[in-house]
């Protein structure tokens, strides 16, 4: 069942890539399309009281202690169906006439089905293979589809990416050699009892070998320039997919298997994403080019799910992952907005763009959800973004309350980035000597309205958000809180208001 | 394609920075470029204005005349039939002075719009009305007030309005109207001036009637004329509307209100005023110059001095409004376009489709089209204007022609202004 979500975009990145086939795009998305219906039915069947489920396993390469083990708890499964959703969303938003469309969208189905066995695999050596098998697709859209300077921003992302799987495998082969386990599969490594300091070293490659791919700062510098580099829908699978797939490592491998060490750095950790989230929203306030603007803005809020994750509490953990989903929805729109703004309008500039919001000559339905888009951004409740910083905050404060108001007043920054943003963009007067931009067709439209459709019900229905890592985040949070350091780190035992959800 | 030339060795050429505009004044053309697109739009546009201005008239003449002071008038846009059947007095066989050839009775194609709407379906009236399927007369009464509030624009109208025999008049018809209703005789007697102030505004109602009540059979008869094949250049456009301007120059402005069957005359035709002084001028200075910083989206900070302190500093008209943004500065053009958009010809429909993005803006091509005309009715005001008061083009003595040159010249520095549009038309691209 799982093994469908994997293969079958792989299969059709195949048979795109290799079969005459007269219409690429309409079998990309018939392809994604089926993977997302799938990822919804596997949700379906998805047990809410049990940890790892629907669990297959075919033996490969024993004698490596590489074998093909899949499973899916409430930690991979929303952004199982993210990853589904993103890439219809990111194939539907691709131009028309995208050159060499078949090597395009067979690549967007391979990152896809590679980002869906990341998310699955039980298996370490098999995490990291499909985790380096997204990394030159990638390396390809950003460099053959990129604008401006694609060349040396899709070089950056692939010594940047390939640093952190580096750091990454090294992990996984210290644990498993220093354990002297003869499997790399997962749940055979949990509980291990190697010494602290050495759980330190090893979960120290994991984090910053993972906080790359978030990014985190200070490792974050080729994430502005590929971001902007990237087409829009291959942005939108960056900014929405890939920077989640770093975040779910650093909870499943560096959480999950080191929750002593994890615990002893839990403050660290939290101080990390604090001036994470203040340097990204910081430096998106000076920024000229929206996109770039928008990019940075990803820096600040995946600093709320590291924060959320070093609090360890039921209520912040369930916060991060919501926080996962959120940004994903979030980054996907204003990608996919700011890409539609570029290809109207022909610049990305806050000192040219005015005034979009005219009803007859603007892109009024465009600026509306832009709108929307920097609301949710900025944590406006109703919307998804609200949710998922309040349960983050929340369950934070009683941990880190300097580090929790940190990333509030970070949240005010977003607000103002955002506000500058849509001020000079979407409001004013629109220049009379440009403003001679083709309309929006509804083919443009629909992406943007199917992700403010999903931000909105999400904001005001928060439980189909939550649900599904409630059990698992319950189990991450057990295994760790018994360790002595996260417990001193917080100065009174945790109310029961926010060790539980409601 | 001028209909005159400038005996350009007599005077030195101009160093204004619109002295390319200038030397075609000169030249008997007008400030929009003489070119077959500019041609066919700003006919267009004209046919398209004309239709609901031949409803304009007709309320607003209503108003002044029947709905006078009433104060409940929520029917006031309802046109009486008296008014929708009244015939134009400068058009048809029974014209009190015909000088254009169309008819007098309400265009077929406003008689059409009237009945069915937008909806092209016969609903109740009041039905139209609350839908907003209906001409907008709110434009017109926008213009009428641009005129009423910027008083004092010259002419002997306008200081009638505030003489003792004004006041008299008034007071008589304020009577007669409110005869037998003691509520509304007492608040006049409270507060008299309020009153008077109304039926001033009213009198700018009938003479803003009037004056529209000679411009929709020029522009009908325009329309026909271009589709006859026998209008065929910008110059000859404008000639048509200055001939057409001294042609009616004389005719009186007044304002006779009907009580009870009784006419008041508040504004009677014996005191001579006449349509080009006291209607054209004012309205052209009050409607396509000033209008009022208060219109639509576009908001002026009155505190940081955005808007001037002397009225007559204001520059918001049709001639420098930013049609962009659809209900923006100047006379609403939101109404305005809405109205005209329900009778555009078919050759302006299909240029339109064309261009920018097609239907969906085409209220604004439209807008940028009525500015077209508009700079191409007020270039027949200002060669009126010079032949009134200055020399002919033809004039072989420097000395005249170099007052001509000052003339223009003054009258394309309110061109000046950043906002003005004169500079956008005369580039074909600006749509």
């Amino acid at each position: 069942m799982l093994s469908t979500l994997i293969w079958f975009p792989i299969l059709g990145a195949i048979a795109i890539a290799f079969l005459p086939l007269r219409q690429p795009k309409l079998v990309a998305l018939t392809v994604s399309g089926i993977t997302l219906l799938w990822s919804l039915w596997v949700a379906s069947q998805f047990d809410f009281t049990d940890s790892l489920q629907l669990q297959e396993y075919l033996p490969w390469l024993e004698t490596l202690g590489l074998n093909y083990q899949l499973g899916v708890d409430g930690l991979s499964l929303p952004l199982l169906m993210l990853n589904g959703l993103l890439t219809w969303i990111a194939i539907y938003s691709s131009q028309e006439d995208v050159k060499r469309p078949r090597l395009f969208y067979s690549l967007i189905l391979l990152v896809s089905g590679a980002v869906a066995g990341a998310f699955l695999a039980q298996n370490l050596l098999l995490f990291f293979l499909f985790y380096e098998v997204e990394l030159v697709p990638f390396y390809l859209l950003i460099s053959i589809w990129g604008g401006e300077k694609c060349n040396y921003a899709a070089t950056k992302f692939l010594l940047y990416t390939a640093l952190s799987g580096t750091l990454i495998l090294v992990a996984f082969l210290g644990l498993v050699w220093l354990e002297g386990a003869d499997s790399f599969a997962y749940k055979a490594l949990m509980g291990q009892s190697l010494p602290q300091w050495l759980q330190i070293v090893l979960l120290s490659f994991i984090l910053v070998g993972f906080g790359i791919k978030i990014p985190l700062m200070p490792l974050h510098t080729w994430l502005p320039d590929t971001y902007v580099a990237a087409s829009t829908p291959v942005a939108i699978l960056l900014g929405g997919v890939l920077a989640k797939l770093g975040a779910y490592g650093i909870f499943r491998f560096g959480l999950g298997l080191f929750p002593e060490a994890w615990a002893t750095l839990a403050p660290g950790l939290a101080t990390w994403a604090t001036v994470s989230v203040l340097y990204g929203a910081t430096i998106a306030i000076a920024q000229k080019d929206i996109k770039r603007m928008v990019a940075y803005s990803s820096i600040g809020h995946m600093g709320y799910i590291l924060l959320g994750g070093a609090a360890l509490t039921d209520l912040s953990l369930v916060g991060a992952v919501a926080q996962m989903v959120a940004h994903g929805l979030i980054l996907a729109i204003l990608f996919h907005l700011v890409g539609v703004i570029e290809s109207k309008v022909g610049t990305r500039e806050l000192d040219v763009l005015n005034g979009l919001m005219n009803p007859v000559r603007g892109l009024p339905l465009v600026s509306a959800l832009l709108i929307l888009g920097g609301m949710a951004s900025a944590g406006i409740p109703g919307l998804v973004g609200f949710i998922a910083e309040f349960l983050v905050f929340q369950g934070s404060y009683s941990v880190f309350p300097v580090q929790t108001l940190l990333c509030v007043v970070g949240t005010g920054l977003t607000a103002v980035y955002f506000v500058i943003l849509l001020n000079r963009t979407c409001f004013g007067k629109l220049d009379n000597a440009i403003a001679y931009f083709p309309k929006v067709e509804w083919r443009e439209r629909v992406p943007a309205l199917i992700l403010a459709i999903t931000i909105f019900f999400l904001g005001i229905q928060p439980t189909w958000l939550v649900r599904w890592s409630e059990s698992t985040t319950h189990t991450m949070v057990s295994a760790t809180l018994a360790q002595p350091t996260i417990a001193q780190a917080a100065d009174s035992p945790l109310p029961a208001s926010q060790t539980s959800l409601p | 394609m001028t209909t005159q030339t400038l005996p350009q060795t007599l005077i030195p050429p101009s160093t204004h920075e619109f002295a390319d505009i200038i030397h075609r004044l000169e030249a008997g053309g007008s400030m929009l470029p003489d070119t077959p697109e500019n041609l066919m739009q700003i006919i267009g546009i004209y046919k398209a204005y004309a239709v609901p201005m031949d409803f304009y008239w007709r309320g607003v003449s209503s108003i002044s005349g029947r709905v006078f002071l009433n104060p409940l008038p929520a029917f006031k846009y309802f046109l009486p039939k008296e008014y929708l059947d009244l015939h134009n007095h400068y058009a048809g066989d029974d014209a009190d002075l015909r000088i254009w050839r169309g008819e007098a009775t309400a265009h077929p194609e406003l008689l059409e719009f009237m009945e069915k709407g937008e909806v092209k379906q016969k609903l109740p009236k009041l039905f139209h009305h609350l839908w907003h399927d209906r001409i907008n007369m709110e434009f017109a009464e926008a213009c009428m007030r641009a005129m009423f509030w910027h008083r004092g624009m010259g002419g002997q109208f306008d200081p009638y309005l505030d003489s003792e025999e004004y006041k008299a008049n008034a007071d008589r018809a304020i009577r007669a109207y409110f005869r037998g209703n003691p509520a509304m005789l007492g608040l006049y007697q409270l507060f008299p001036d309020m009153f008077l102030e109304q039926v001033r505004e009213l009198s700018y109602y009938a003479n803003l009637g009037l004056f529209w009540e000679v411009m929709a059979p020029v522009f009908f008869e325009m329309s026909d004329l271009y589709d006859e094949g026998k209008l065929t250049t910008v110059p000859e456009a404008m000639n048509f509307l200055v001939n057409g301007i001294f042609a009616i120059a004389g005719r009186p402005i007044y304002h006779h209100v009907y009580i009870q069957g009784e006419c008041y005359e508040i504004i009677p035709k014996s005191k001579g005023f006449m349509w080009l002084y006291e209607a054209a001028l004012p309205y052209v200075e009050a409607v396509f110059y000033r209008t009022s910083p208060f219109r639509g989206t576009k908001s002026y900070n009155a505190q940081a001095k955005q808007v001037p302190t002397d009225q007559k500093e204001f520059h918001y008209g049709i001639l420098y409004a930013d049609v962009f943004p659809v209900g923006s500065a100047g006379i609403p053009p939101t109404l305005l376009m809405q109205d005209m958009l329900h009778f555009l010809p078919p050759y302006l429909l299909d240029y339109y489709k064309q261009h920018c993005r097609n239907e969906d803006d085409m209220l604004i091509q439209l807008g940028i089209s009525f500015q077209r005309s508009m700079y191409n009715v007020t270039s027949a005001v200002i060669q009126a204007l010079r032949t009134a008061l200055l020399y002919p083009l033809d004039d072989t003595n420097p000395k005249h022609l170099l007052a001509n040159r000052q003339f223009f010249e003054t009258q394309l520095d309110r061109f000046k202004r950043p906002e003005a549009r004169l500079r956008d038309i005369q580039r074909q691209d600006y749509r």
